[in-house]
């Protein structure tokens, strides 16, 4: 008795499984999640104000070795230079929870945008809820999205094969993010669309 | 514009003798700084590293053999992190990064690095794959041939090195170079070991994965659907050995960019067990998936499994045979739902009026029988091209996430208050309408056909559900079946009666019976009224009742007045109507949001990451409903386990934090959460134990027995 009713039970939840709606991510090939959020002057950046422009999204946390990989060696400041001096939009968020490692107040990301002579169009992106990084499901610092006028995501994932932390490997590493913008500010269509990001887990 | 902070460092200064010093000196101290602090883990060659948070060292035997006939060696680079800190497995999960081995050696030749299997950490929402002890990364090491050595100054020992370069994680990362190396004699018969050595390389060789054809388990097949989801299915390797007898196996895959590091999800089937893994959305599908089966501490490569899209190939044609079967029952039982079998029944009517005589009424009945087919037929073929248009858009589909919006809940509302008041004939215009419906004529009948899928969808959504929910990981072909396969269930029974003139001649004869049957028809529809107001109260709260009921009453007031006849009066109504409408659904756009989740007095408390995280970190076992007021299995699982008192009593004695996520209305944090175990639909089950462990998720299907049984994980 005890086993018909189970299998009852069982045979009706099954029939009346109920799946549902899908979530938003950042996802190659789909509308980029909007944001709305200030820079370290306070001034709010939402994916609106970029419309029309070729946008890169970085995520930084002055802390982690594979950050310093890329900033200590310039690489990353000269992607930045190089991009925006040709009408790409650049923006370094940090996602890093106040308390956390990483996480900096408005005066201090000031201060860390000189000291790594920082190339972005903006001074860093201040996100310590974690909105715009869950939004985006940004897991690692350095994780790099490229969205394109109409606000689509064409790349996300690593910003290049090489997933050391030693400075020395960049120059054989391939870069997957100065490909893409290539391929793209050529009006091809980008060959690497998606990546598994590395280094350091985004401190929520 | 790009916003520039660069600083010329050479304007600092003056170009006074003493400020060049000064400067050299600040350069070169900054120079050592950044190497410091680029190399924070810098060693010397040695046989142990002594570094950041983890100790390096070798397992190694004290000497070699000279023996040409002795077996390779397996030797082992050992790491020891500090309590707290882990190191990675060869595919790191979602952050963190492997280690690296870059061996040269004389008198010597190694193999590849064997990585035991490893241990999912979860950082955040994120997941590494790693050790959070020590773990030894193994490899074999063969002695070269005393011919080959003889060319060497040492022929009668081994060196090896080995440039390593790591990372060492707790929450913050923190990567380390170095080399050791090893000088070691080659002599006697057999390699020599100290004991306690030995013992730690056969330790970790026991989680080195072996070929699976030793395994308890064989892979079926692996297949990836659209949604997402890939299936490894897996099959006892020994025929005779049942699936619930052999301990479960879990899998992890080499490939980081594909898969998504988070525990899989496992299905025990009838003689199988699948495992579901989510992948990494957007990355491009790899041909072949390679997987480390663990079973009760052991592990077996399976190698150079063939990915297949969608379902399984070879196991189609029996499995759409199969499933238009189910999808022909599910319509069957469709016919029987409460919104349906009222509109079917009023068709029915017209068919027992039939007018005419012998061939000419059989031949009507056909007619009408083929075309109300038509018209469910119809209806279901061009839901089902939409949905696969939608989901070759990328849109992923759910059943039920209509009922997230209160417009939509209200409207159905209304249709099915219309129909149940015209079905207690108080209702001129519907009665009409229904009338037009049950019409004997072939356009009609196509029309009913339409009628009955649409005013279903309400009742038929957990059926839909189903069938959309296999629908959806499946190729064009088999959706588009499930899709007919549920038309021709709802057709059938109609178009029975309608073409067998023996079965007609079993229908009764006309009579007042008819009027009775109609008028009590109205019944289940008003309880779908009620079932729909409960569901828009959960989402806007109190108002939803207030302003559906409020509808309700308006409506039948405005009918009433419609009835007086006079032109005047049924303008009057109309108008009241419709400006009430328009209200109503302005104001319920716009109503407050139910507070969501738990009653007061409730033990459960509502979704927040937070006190969920808190309450793990204090060592209390956490314990999430994910659940919305749609979904019937989180209702019926809610009411017959979660809130039973046998429940209630194991929650209160392991003082477990209930939490209740209620995605009744669309929630982004709790959205998140259901990704962060791979999932997009509810209901969810997930447990915590208090000792730290991995979460466990249970079965959609709860019994307070599997509550019981947390307690001894």
């Amino acid at each position: 008795m005890k086993s018909l009713s189970l299998t009852l039970r069982r045979f009706l939840a099954t029939v009346l499984l109920l799946p549902a709606l899908a979530f938003a991510q950042a996802v190659p090939g789909k509308p980029a999640p909007d944001f709305n959020v200030p820079d370290a002057t306070g001034k709010i950046h939402s994916l609106a104000d970029y419309k029309g422009e070729w946008l890169v999204l970085e995520w930084f946390n002055k802390d982690c070795p594979y950050v310093k990989k890329h900033y200590g060696s310039g690489n990353m400041q000269s992607l930045q230079a190089t991009y925006t001096a040709k009408g790409v939009k650049w923006l370094t968020i940090i996602s890093s929870a106040e308390g956390k490692q990483g996480y900096l107040t408005p005066e201090q990301a000031l201060k860390e945008a000189e000291n790594h002579k920082l190339a972005s169009s903006a001074p860093f992106l201040l996100d310590p809820s974690g909105t715009v990084g869950r939004a985006y499901d940004a897991k690692t610092t350095p994780h790099m999205f490229i969205i394109n006028p109409e606000g689509v995501v064409v790349y996300a994932g690593a910003i290049d094969d090489n997933d050391s932390a030693n400075p020395a490997v960049i120059p054989q590493s391939s870069n997957y993010v100065a490909a893409a913008l290539d391929e793209v500010l050529a009006g091809k269509p980008v060959t690497t669309v998606s990546s598994k990001p590395y280094g350091c887990t985004v401190k929520y | 514009m790009p916003y520039q902070v660069h600083q010329d460092p050479d304007t600092s200064f003056t170009d006074a003798p003493h400020a060049v010093y000064a400067r050299v000196i600040i350069r070169l101290i900054f120079a050592l700084s950044l190497a410091a602090f680029l190399m924070p883990a810098f060693s010397r060659a040695a046989e142990e590293l002594v570094s950041d948070h983890v100790r390096i060292s070798w397992l190694a035997p004290q000497s070699f053999a000279a023996d040409p006939a002795a077996q390779n060696a397996t030797l082992g680079i050992y790491f020891e992190p500090e309590p707290g800190w882990h190191v990675y497995w060869r595919n790191p999960g979602d952050s963190g990064s492997a280690p690296r081995f870059t061996f040269s050696s004389v008198n010597a030749t190694t193999g590849d690095i064997l990585w035991p299997y490893p241990a999912r950490l979860p950082i955040a929402h994120l997941v590494n794959l790693g050790y959070e002890a020590e773990v030894a990364y193994l490899f074999k090491l063969g002695v070269d041939p005393l011919d080959m050595r003889q060319a060497s100054s040492n022929p009668r020992g081994v060196q090896l090195e080995v440039e390593l370069e790591w990372l060492v994680c707790k929450e913050e990362c923190i990567p380390g170079w170095g080399t050791l190396s090893l000088n070691r004699s080659i002599r006697g018969d057999n390699h020599r070991w100290e004991p306690e050595t030995k013992a730690l390389v056969d330790r970790f060789y026991e989680r080195i994965p072996r070929p699976d054809t030793q395994s308890p388990w064989r892979a079926v097949c692996a297949y990836w659907a659209d949604s997402g989801i890939l299936t490894l299915k897996l099959e006892p390797s020994d025929d005779k050995a049942r699936p619930d007898s052999l301990p479960l196996p879990d899998a992890f895959p080499l490939d980081g960019a594909f898969f998504n590091p988070a525990m899989p999800e496992l299905i025990r089937t009838e003689n199988a067990v699948e495992l579901k893994f989510a992948t990494s959305p957007g990355a491009k599908l790899p041909a072949e998936v390679d997987f480390v089966l663990v079973v009760d501490g052991h592990a077996w490569a399976m190698n150079n499994l063939p990915l297949h899209r969608g379902a399984f190939s070879d196991a189609q044609p029996l499995a759409l045979g199969l499933l238009l079967l189910s999808a022909f029952v599910g319509g069957l039982i469709l016919n029987l739902m409460p919104c349906v079998f009222p509109v079917l029944s009023i068709k029915l009517f017209a068919l027992i009026n039939t007018p005419g005589e012998g061939r000419a009424q059989v031949r009507h009945r056909l007619r009408e029988g083929i075309s109300y087919s038509a018209g469910v037929l119809a209806t279901f073929a061009l839901l089902g091209i939409l949905f696969l248009a939608l989901r070759a858009g990328g849109a992923a589909i759910g059943w039920g996430f209509q009922l997230q919006s209160p417009q939509v809940v209200l409207g159905l509302v209304l249709l099915f208050w219309l129909m149940g008041l015209s079905f207690l004939g108080s209702f001129e215009f519907g009665h009409s309408l229904m009338q037009a419906a049950g019409k004997a004529n072939t356009r009609s009948s196509f029309v009913t056909g339409v009628l009955a899928v649409f005013v279903a969808a309400p009742c038929t959504g957990p059926f839909m559900g189903t069938a959309l929910g296999a629908a959806a990981s499946m190729p064009a072909i088999s959706a588009m079946v499930i899709f007919l396969g549920l038309g021709l269930g709802l057709a059938a029974p109609f178009m029975l009666l309608a073409a067998s003139p023996r079965l007609a001649a079993l229908l009764p004869k006309p009579g007042v019976w008819m009027e009775r049957l109609r008028q009590f028809l109205a019944f289940p529809l008003f309880a779908t009224v009620l079932w729909l107001l409960w569901v828009l109260g959960h989402l806007t709260g109190e108002s939803g009742w207030v302003l559906g009921g409020g509808m309700l009453l308006v409506i039948a007031f405005a009918l009433w007045l419609g009835k007086a006849g006079k032109p005047f009066w049924r303008r009057a109504a109309w108008l009241i109507a419709l400006a009430s409408l328009v209200w109503i659904f302005v104001q319920i756009g716009q109503a407050q949001h139910a507070e969501s989740g738990p009653t007061s007095g409730d033990q459960w408390q509502a979704y927040d990451g937070e006190s969920i995280r808190k309450a793990r970190a204090e060592g209390q076992g956490v314990f999430i409903d994910f659940t919305a007021a749609w979904c019937i299995t989180c209702q019926v699982n809610k009411k017959l386990v979660l809130d039973s008192r046998a429940a209630n009593d194991w929650f209160e004695t392991n003082q477990v934090l209930r939490v209740r996520a209620d995605w009744t209305r669309y929630d982004p944090e709790i959205t998140q959460a259901l990704a962060a175990f791979g999932r997009n639909s509810v209901p969810l089950y997930v447990y915590y134990p208090a000792d730290g462990s991995q979460p466990v998720i249970l079965p959609q299907l709860l019994s307070v027995e599997m509550i019981r049984s947390l307690a001894a994980r």
